[in-house]
């Protein structure tokens, strides 16, 4: 045993002594796995956070799985005694209200609430403060909502009851809760008060409803447990809510991003093992004479194996720790605004053992490699004879400056290093085209929104107009340029238990300009263009009919093409309003509005409000893709970070094997800056291949990538965009210049240093 | 009961094989060295003379033959525990890149001590014996590249000498130094070799082979001329252990 402990010091002896000897490489690996590592974690982060942002807000606020609305206080001991029922939320009062926002009334509900947060079904305070019984005036409001209609902290909030009294209260706070879904998908809005407040804006209490809400062991009980509930309270149910509605509403059509950020992570795991494999290999194979006096001295293979592997996997897996706190650090502080709970332990431990397994093996192999060194040290590994390469003997052909042709040679001595080199600057750099082609993608959605289906950056509802009135009013403003009449009702579809978004716009003679990829627009009633989701949701193709119920009336269309559709991740179906039976398409639910080109459409939207018109405005699929930028700009410099210590490895390894030759080509008599020059081309060479390579790959790759997965996302192929060729131009321009300054410095050194002429 | 010999090799071959042809280097070589020896292995290069001693340390694996290493057979063990019998019994020079390039003077005179199970503190103790013996306590915490080649073949036979090892293998220990380094070296290995120290020493350079009790000679791997080297008698052989004041 002691002899096993005394050489497990030596082993450690010896890592220490190379880690200190090189602690800038080693600090780069650590930081290039640490920046993937983080990278990962933001980005599983913000996936699992955007898909379903529900989780996390229902367990922060211990969140009640079902919501009871009666007319009187129910009987909660009797609640509180069914089965699965851990604890009650409330009952609290309910009042319906109406908030008079910039001359359009929204309504809204009013929920009583403790000034101090309860334990269950407890709001999640964003900004602000809760409820305090000293300012009764203060309300808190739902955060989506409050969003929505533009309110801060110190807002204003003017509240009219059903008895027509106006009271001006004022927002306190903000918060979020698990309770209630977004705004506008689930109406009316939320605002909690003290009860005396409530009192006070509606003093009848038979106006008032009660609700209370039943937190549960499982949320498996919910049916079991609702139906209970109804019979408790015989007749006094009005409605129940389940967290399943809750949660429907909060799910995002954001499977694209979560395609997007998979793609990148998966980029970034391969980036990883390569930037490893290359940093290890190159640091093994520069020191395979100190292993074989190692070995002389007694080291066994199994021991050199296992020293290296604990040497460049200890750095792997400090990066990975570094990475997991700073992934964390990053979600908890740096992206406090969207990410509401870190990263659950599943997924984080996933990351962490993938990351863990692709450590161990990139590590693995080169450091068998120098396991199984002849230990005879004073036989230097040599490379292998310095035959010209084609290109060499091209660049001769052609009269190349001698050491632009010694460098060429000079690069291709190793083969299989060259190949690693070129892969270890490819392989980045493709993974960052690919990066640039989908922040392209995104400039092209805000540039040509009527791309991906949002010709019409405004639409408005007639509200308390008649749609006439609307239409004339909207049209009256000079930067609207045309309006098409809209519905969007939910459509059975056949075979499915679910809805579908179905989209009449425009009419079959003067279409809405839906961005039609494949087949053609309708031109007739019952005619109708899809979305790729649907497509698949349906396992239909164009020119197929389908069948759906729509508003109450059977209606049989034929897809005639495909187009791109951000929304509802391309569930839906889209066709003239004509198509519709006339009592769903009269009058039109809104009005879509196209800008004169230029127009800027929240000035408009202003313009359209101090008419009394409700405008929305259109939300860009990329403003939604926004976080998407974020990750681009991390993973570009992460892989920067990769590709250059590929490079510090290719340059360290090119100068240890031209080392010998340099006493030669000085001999020969190449002055200085000529040998620097030969070093330079060596290294510059592979980079130069490298980058364009993978500069090349990933401009052709970027738009069939990122097309599908439009595709597998429903949003549907044809979005993808390569990188405009002034980005990849830079790109590859910044690559190779940024590589040279590095290859310069160490060539520079070397050229200058007295070489022994001796030691081999 | 007489002590086995520290070295038996009998019927020794090595045949590289280059490009398919076979390539002889040793050719049945059968040599006896006993314990408290200095044999000095001389022959001009590519005699097979460096291949045989790398066989002696197990560096290189032998074609055919038997190496007995203290009385135990050594040819057949696996390249483990040939690497676990040299850091107990075979301590190396070579002619150049003796040491760990990334490591101090300190810590590469130190690291067979701590392979062999040395705890840190014997390992620091006896480091610090050997460089002080050999001058060289001042140099401790220098990196090898900061040495003259003469202080680098010093520490490389510190080193070597570490663990108290049965046999000392020199290739060539003085191959590239002044001739002021070298007498340097060589009185050192004498001095080794009186406190009992078994030497194998190869050479071809006949001053160096003439510090020697016994040349043997190679040529075209065979052993052309084995003469013990006649001189004074003196003071008899002593078991193997530490060198004990190497200066003056």
């Amino acid at each position: 045993m002691r002899v096993i402990g005394g050489s497990g010091r030596a082993e450690v002896r010896w890592i220490r002594a190379d880690l200190r000897a090189r602690r800038g490489q080693a600090l780069l690996t650590i930081v290039a796995v640490a920046g993937i590592v983080t990278a990962l974690i933001t980005a599983a982060t913000l996936l699992e956070d955007g898909t379903n942002p529900w989780r996390g807000l229902f367990e922060r606020g211990r969140g009640a799985h079902v919501w009871i609305h009666t007319k009187g206080v129910p009987d909660v001991a009797a609640l509180r005694g069914l089965g699965g029922v851990t604890d009650i939320a409330g009952p609290y009062r309910s009042a319906p209200a109406t908030l008079a926002e910039r001359g359009r009334k929204v309504p809204i509900a009013l929920q009583e609430s403790t000034a101090e947060l309860p334990p269950v079904a407890r709001p999640l305070l964003r900004e602000g403060r809760w409820l305090d019984a000293g300012n009764p005036e203060g309300v808190v409001v739902e955060q989506s909502f409050a969003r929505a209609l533009g309110l801060r902290p110190g807002s204003p909030f003017p509240v009219t009851g059903l008895n027509g009294a106006t009271h001006t209260l004022v927002v306190a706070g903000l918060a979020e809760s698990g309770d209630q879904g977004f705004y506008p998908e689930w109406t009316p809005g939320l605002a909690w008060t003290l009860a005396p407040t409530l009192t006070m804006v509606e003093p009848a209490p038979g106006r008032t409803e009660t609700v209370t809400g039943l937190r549960l062991a499982d949320a498996a009980y919910t049916d079991i447990v609702v139906q209970q509930a109804v019979i408790t309270l015989r007749n006094q149910v009005q409605r129940v809510s389940t967290w399943r509605e809750v949660r429907a509403s909060m799910e995002l059509d954001n499977r694209l991003l979560g395609l997007l950020l998979a793609l990148f992570g998966l980029a970034g795991l391969v980036a990883a093992a390569l930037a490893l494999a290359n940093a290890a290999g190159g640091r093994i194979l520069t020191q395979l004479r100190d292993i074989a006096t190692l070995k002389s001295l007694g080291f066994t293979r199994g021991q050199v194996i296992r020293m290296l592997v604990a040497e460049h996997g200890t750095l792997g897996l400090a990066g990975i720790a570094l990475g997991l706190v700073a992934g964390r650090l990053i979600t908890t502080y740096a992206l406090s605004g969207t990410v509401v709970v870190p990263l659950s332990p599943g997924p984080t431990l996933a990351i962490a053992a993938g990351t863990a397994l692709v450590v161990l093996v990139a590590v693995w192999l080169p450091a068998w490699r120098g396991g199984v060194t002849p230990p005879i040290p004073a036989a230097p590994a040599s490379p292998p004879g310095g035959r010209l390469s084609r290109l060499a003997r091209l660049a001769l052909l052609v009269r190349l400056p001698p050491a632009l042709v010694l460098g060429a040679r000079d690069a291709f001595t190793r083969p299989a290093t060259a190949a690693l080199t070129v892969a270890g600057v490819a392989v980045p750099m493709m993974m960052i085209t690919i990066g640039l082609g989908c922040w392209a993608t995104l400039d092209d959605f805000i540039r040509h929104p009527e791309q991906v289906g949002q010709a019409a950056a405004l639409s408005v509802r007639p509200g308390d107009l008649t749609a006439q009135e609307a239409l004339g009013r909207a049209m009256a403003d000079p930067d609207v340029v045309t309006a098409y009449p809209g519905v969007e009702l939910d459509a059975l579809v056949p075979w499915q238990t679910r809805t579908v978004r179905t989209r009449a716009l425009g009419l079959s003679g003067d279409p809405y300009p839906f961005p039609v990829v494949e087949g053609r627009m309708f031109r007739d009633r019952g005619e109708a263009v899809a979305g790729q989701g649907l497509l698949d949701l349906l396992g239909v193709r164009i020119g197929d009919r389908v069948r759906m119920t729509i508003g109450g009336t059977p209606l049989i269309v034929k897809i005639v093409g495909r187009v791109i559709e951000p929304e509802q991740d391309g569930e839906v179906l889209s066709f003239g309003i004509d198509s519709l039976a006339a009592k769903d398409a009269t009058p039109p639910q809104f009005y879509s509005l196209v800008l004169r080109p230029g127009a800027d459409p929240g000035e408009v939207r202003r313009r359209l409000e101090s008419r009394s018109l409700e405008v929305d405005q259109a939300v860009n699929p990329a403003d939604r893709l926004a976080v998407i930028r974020l990750i681009i700009v991390a993973l570009v410099a992460v892989l920067a970070l990769i590709g250059l210590a590929n490079l510090l490895t290719a340059s360290a390894l090119g100068l240890r094997d031209h080392l010998l030759d340099l006493a030669v080509l000085k001999a020969m008599g190449l002055t200085p800056r000529q040998v620097m020059a030969t070093l330079v081309t060596g290294t510059g060479l592979l980079v130069t291949a490298g980058a364009v390579l993978g500069g090349a790959a990933g401009a052709s790759l970027s738009k069939g990538v990122i097309d599908l997965e439009g595709r597998s996302s429903g949003v549907g192929a044809g979005i993808g965009r390569a990188p405009t060729p002034g980005m990849l131009a830079a790109a590859v321009l910044v690559a190779i210049g940024a590589s040279l300054l590095v290859a310069l410095i160490p060539a520079r050194r070397a050229a200058r240093a007295q070489v022994p002429v001796t030691a081999r | 009961m007489t002590q086995p010999p520290v070295v038996k090799v009998t019927g020794l071959v090595k045949i590289y094989q280059t490009g398919g042809l076979p390539v002889p280097a040793v050719r049945g070589v059968d040599l006896v060295v006993e314990a408290g020896e200095f044999v000095a292995i001389m022959g001009p290069s590519g005699s097979g003379k460096s291949t045989f001693v790398h066989m002696l340390g197990g560096l290189e694996t032998r074609t055919s033959g038997e190496i007995w290493l203290d009385g135990k057979r050594a040819d057949t063990l696996s390249e483990s525990a040939w690497a676990v019998l040299r850091r107990q019994k075979v301590g190396f020079v070579f002619q150049f890149l003796n040491l760990v390039t990334n490591m101090t003077v300190a810590d590469n005179v130190e690291l067979p001590a701590l392979l062999g199970g040395a705890s840190p503190r014997q390992a620091r103790e006896r480091r610090e014996y050997l460089l002080s013996e050999l001058g060289l306590e001042e140099r401790a915490a220098a990196a090898p590249g900061r040495l003259s080649g003469g202080e680098q073949q010093r520490v490389a036979l510190a080193r070597a000498l570490a663990n108290h090892p049965r046999l000392l293998l020199a290739d060539e220990p003085t191959g590239n130094l002044d001739s002021r380094n070298t007498r340097d070296v060589l009185k050192l290995l004498g001095k080794v070799h009186r406190q009992g120290q078994t030497i194998v020493l190869v050479t071809h350079d006949a001053r160096v082979a003439s510090m020697a009790d016994r040349v043997v000679s190679i040529l075209d791997g065979q052993i052309v001329d084995d003469a013990p080297i006649a001189r004074a008698p003196r003071r008899p052989v002593g078991t193997a252990g530490d060198i004990v004041e190497l200066h003056g």
